[in-house]
């Protein structure tokens, strides 16, 4: 019997649609493998040189095979789905995967430099999958991958408390929300007899909402909900963002956001929108609309306010990330190709915004830096590291959604894609999004006021920064700024690819 | 037979699974926790998954909770401690629990119509089709999870090791 | 065939077997002493009956009279359980081994207790099982060398564990199935030509075997748990009596099933060695108790090595043992398995 003997399955194939991903899976243990066999004796600052290195040509190699070789069409049982948006999304994955590699650069919090960077490229194989697949065991599983990196990274500084604390709590939830979910696939399962989004979907379509779907709704988004850091299942986030070491908690902000919503937009309205809705809601609203209406408004009113009392950069961001988490639970909520168009670009800007503020927290603390955790610490910063801190007044900016930086197109398509269409949400929820985009400018503000306007500690010397991170911060600032005053860029790239006029 | 089988397997997990939370020394839970793993894979062995049993047996009751004990009896982990935040836990947690588990008992049961049946002792799955399965249509998630054990030996192994 | 007779006749077969494989324990100890006697040029126990053969029954009722202790900071429930484990999952294995051919009476097989088909898994399965009546034993005699021979002795036997279970991948994959009457048929064409160890090439599969195994019933030279210069007695240091006597008969026990195991997957289990070669003796009852005959000569060929293996090799350091197990032990292994199943592809 050889391989080509057995029916239905063609092995080249499989290899030739997951080149990228294996291409960046070869490309960790190309780091690790350097990193531990031929910089023992190196300097911190080499090896930290040679593996970003690698791990950035692994990125760019995978993004050209996305490119040059496009592999469209699916595999098994939707087990392998690659098109033109999966190849968008993966592209901003690995970008963001190059940028986290690159703002490590000259860290000083482990010396483990080989297995941290094989850590973030294999979470992005993890990721590239799962925004690649509609099937709920490769789904589940990559999951599984993506949450398991982010654990190891949140604990990677082992000389803090406070990183094992907040590694701890992450894992902890991570492994109560897996069992949910699981729960709530097996239930799906039970129900239509299938993994596969689609077939899932066609099973329940025209079915009442019976009390078992119900509870499997609520399961499968409590499971994703724990991921994407939506209140209730937010509590791991703060303690997370501020113990795990700053280029992992870029990674955890930016990457995993992307891949968790896009995820989970595409279980939601690949998989369950026909589930129909109770009587209250017209019936071409999915059943689990209240659900989703009800996390998104808790996530936006708690994420704010929590964050306007928080003394900790990190913390502000964390619970500014649960909010945020509200907002795009919008786009998912529109159950439209605008809605999903919107989400992505949201998703994608929001972490570039995200990664950059991380990126200079981290810039903060990189090399002879003491780092900075407090507001307050941050004061008179732009006498000290002035391209630093224009790059976070974009990045701050942008969060809060002042135009023409990208944050304020995101908001305005994906508030517009809420109201349209004959699925829209409900108009009091939007509201509430807008009143809580103009809170959030508040606590935005208040550190970009410390940093610009508060007056440095006596005798604060000016910061050493590298100048990679300090030209990957430009870089990133530029992008968020381009793609603000020419969002067509990004949204027009997402509309084509999915056949959008 | 099968049927008496089944109740006094699952029973005894179920038992196992509650003794585990009640009980206070880690060396008794972990115990409890073996005895749990050993009866599902009777309950896999009930519907024919008869290498899937087996495998149950020799890599979770064999190895990972001889780890786990291991780890215990390492540590010397000494009883439990009780403080006023867990004794709170503990008086809301188990009636939360206990109404979430009453909801679910009724919801399933009144949905019973919907659900598929399993016949137990019914046939036996032989281990190729198992492995034609695992190598030809689950052949993806198969590798998948070969990285996910990876990163999981890679991250023990980093978070483990001492800083130099 | 109904259910009573099935019973009854199951019934019959578990006391029977059982029976002998606890005088074949008892006789086991006897063996070892006798044979390590002579290796050490002394005679070994002669006193007790003709040439000692009563002896066994003399420790027993030593054994048995003896004050069963238990120490006052013990684990009392844990105290008590772990020599139970550690014999019941030795005896249970015996239930899936075939001693003789596949002959039925009543529809019931005679030579086997249960016939299962995952048999070879089942035996891999109690086997790790066992490792808590060491491991519990160990940590419940609150006796620090009990601990540390507990510790050493699961870790050691979880290492080897891995290497014993890849190493038997090679003979499943030639008979294609893990039901042990299987893989016995697909060594019995040609007598011994056929066998797994020589017709079969797993020659290097059965050394990984045979060491894993040593390493797993913890014997000399890998007895590490139980080394007595380092650790007294190791973990079974605080028990005596009866409770002791389990340990003992659990090792020897699962010596016993390791030779069984052996003999069945690489040495074509209750099969003549010289295949047709010699003609049929004895009608019926000679066809039913000559295969059983070879598979007691086989096992016993292979509890003589075992002696012979303690009576000649010094103990392992504990660092090379670990070694030995993952760097040595488990990568021969998994070449073994790759070469194995692509000469079967070719061939096939």
């Amino acid at each position: 019997m050889t391989a080509a003997g057995y029916p239905g399955v063609s092995y080249l194939r499989l290899l030739l649609m997951t080149l990228p991903q294996i291409a960046i899976a070869a490309t960790a243990f190309l780091a690790l493998t350097v990193d531990l066999a031929t910089l023992r004796k190196a300097s911190l600052r080499t090896r930290w040189r040679v593996g970003t290195l690698i791990a950035c040509a692994g990125c760019a190699g995978a993004i050209l095979l996305l490119f040059l070789y496009p592999q469209y069409g699916s595999f098994g049982d939707g087990m392998l789905i690659a098109n033109p948006l999966t190849r968008v999304v993966q592209t901003a994955l690995l970008v963001l995967a190059a940028f986290t590699a690159l703002l490590s650069f000259d860290a000083v919090f482990t010396s483990h430099i080989g297995e941290y960077l094989a850590v973030i490229l294999f979470a992005t194989t993890g990721m590239m999958f799962l925004v690649a697949s509609q099937n709920f065991l490769l789904i589940f599983i990559s999951l599984e991958l993506l949450s398991l990196s982010l654990y190891i990274l949140a604990a990677f500084n082992k000389s803090s408390r406070q990183s094992a604390e907040g590694a701890l709590k992450y894992f902890l939830f991570g492994g109560m929300s897996a069992a949910f979910l699981l729960f709530g696939i097996s239930l799906l399962y039970g129900l239509t007899g299938s993994i596969n989004l689609v077939e899932i979907n066609r099973a329940i379509q025209g079915r009442p909402l019976t009390p078992m779907l119900a509870v499997a709704l609520v399961m499968t988004v409590t499971g994703f909900g724990f991921k994407v850091a939506a209140v209730p299942f937010h509590l791991w986030a703060p303690d997370a963002y501020q113990g795990a070491p700053t280029p992992s908690g870029a990674f955890i902000a930016s990457s995993s956001k992307v891949a968790s919503f896009f995820v989970f937009a595409q279980v939601m309205l690949v998989g369950l929108a026909a589930g129909q809705g109770s009587g209250a809601w017209h019936n071409s609203k999915a059943g689990w609309a209240p659900v989703i209406v009800a996390v998104a408004a808790l996530s936006m009113i708690l994420g704010n306010l929590a964050a306007i009392v928080q003394t900790s950069v990190r913390r502000l961001l964390a619970y500014s990330a649960v909010g945020h988490a509200g907002y795009m639970l919008l786009g998912i909520l529109a159950q439209s190709a605008w809605g999903v168009r919107a989400l992505i670009y949201y998703v994608i800007t929001y972490a570039l915004a995200a990664i950059g503020a991380f990126g200079v927290l981290a810039a903060l603390e990189a090399g002879d830096n003491v780092g900075v955790d407090e507001i307050p610490d941050l004061a008179g910063l732009s006498r000290r590291a002035p391209v630093l801190s224009f790059c976070m007044l974009i990045f701050f900016l942008s969060l809060a959604g002042i135009p023409p930086l990208a944050g304020f197109f995101g908001k305005f398509y994906l508030f517009s894609a809420a109201l349209a269409g004959e699925n829209s949400g409900p108009l009091w929820l939007v509201v509430l999004a807008i009143a809580m985009s103009a809170i959030s400018l508040y606590y935005y503000l208040r550190v970009v006021k410390q940093i610009y306007v508060g007056e440095p500690a006596a005798a604060a010397p000016p910061m050493k920064i590298s100048r990679t991170v300090t030209a990957t911060l430009c870089v990133i600032a530029l992008l968020v700024v381009v793609l603000g005053c020419a969002p067509n860029l990004l949204v027009g790239w997402i509309g084509s690819a999915m056949h959008l006029p | 037979m099968y049927l008496a089988l089944f109740i006094f397997f699952a029973v005894l997990c179920v038992a196992g699974a509650l003794n585990l939370l009640l009980q206070r020394h880690p060396i008794n839970s972990a115990l409890s926790l073996i005895v749990v793993m050993t009866s599902l894979a009777v309950l896999y062995l009930l519907l024919g998954a008869q290498f899937l049993a087996a495998v149950q047996v020799i890599v979770y009751s064999g190895a990972i909770m001889v780890l786990f004990t291991f780890v215990i009896m390492l540590l010397n982990a000494g009883r439990e401690e009780h403080t006023r935040g867990s004794r709170a836990a503990f008086l809301v947690g188990f009636p939360g629990a206990a109404v979430l588990l009453a909801l679910l008992v009724q919801i399933f049961l009144s949905a019973r119509g919907h659900l598929a049946q399993a016949r137990l002792g019914e046939y036996v799955t032989a281990t190729h089709t198992l492995s034609s399965v695992l190598f030809r249509d689950l052949l993806l998630p198969f590798e998948v999870t070969s990285v996910l054990i990876l990163i999981a030996i890679l991250g023990a192994v980093a978070l483990a090791r001492k800083e130099p | 065939m109904n259910l009573l007779t099935f019973f009854l006749l199951s019934l019959l077969k578990i006391v029977v077997v059982l029976v002998i494989f606890l005088t074949a324990v008892a006789y086991t100890v006897l063996l070892e002493r006798k044979l390590v006697g002579r290796i050490q040029n002394r005679w070994g126990p002669s006193r007790v009956g003709p040439f000692g053969l009563l002896q066994p029954l003399a420790d027993g009722a030593k054994l048995f009279l003896k004050e069963d202790l238990i120490p006052a900071n013990a684990h009392r429930p844990l105290f008590v359980l772990a020599p139970l484990i550690a014999l019941a999952c030795s005896l249970i294995s015996i239930a899936v081994v075939p001693f003789g051919a596949p002959i039925t009476w009543h529809g019931v097989d005679m030579f086997q207790i249960s016939g299962v088909h995952i048999g070879l898994l089942v035996i891999l399965g109690v086997t790790s099982v066992g490792v808590y009546g060491i491991a519990l034993s160990g940590w419940s005699s609150n006796n620090k060398y009990s601990l540390l021979g507990a510790l050493r002795g699961s870790a050691q036997i979880i290492s080897y564990e891995l290497a014993l279970g890849l190493s038997l991948i090679g003979v499943v994959l030639r008979a294609g199935s893990f039901d042990l009457r299987t893989i016995v048929e697909s060594q019995a064409a040609h007598g011994l030509r056929s066998w797994n160890f020589f017709g079969g090439y797993q020659f290097v599969a059965f050394f990984i075997y045979l060491m894993a195994a040593y390493a797993e019933t913890n014997r000399s030279p890998f007895d590490l748990p139980e080394a007595e210069s380092e650790l007294t007695a190791g973990y079974h240091t605080e028990y005596s009596s009866m409770k002791f006597a389990m340990f003992f008969m659990a090792e020897y026990a699962n010596m016993i099933i390791v030779a069984c195991v052996a003999t069945l997957l690489f040495f074509g289990g209750w099969t003549s060695p010289f295949g047709s070669l010699l003609p049929p003796i004895g009608g019926a009852v000679g066809a039913a108790l000559l295969p059983v005959m070879w598979f007691v000569l086989k096992v016993f060929c292979f509890l003589c090595l075992y002696i012979w293996v303690r009576g000649t090799l010094p103990r392992f350091r504990y660092d090379q043992l670990m070694r030995f197990g993952w760097k040595f032990l488990m990568p021969l292994a998994i070449a073994n398995i790759v070469v194995t199943s692509l000469c079967l592809a070719l061939v096939a």
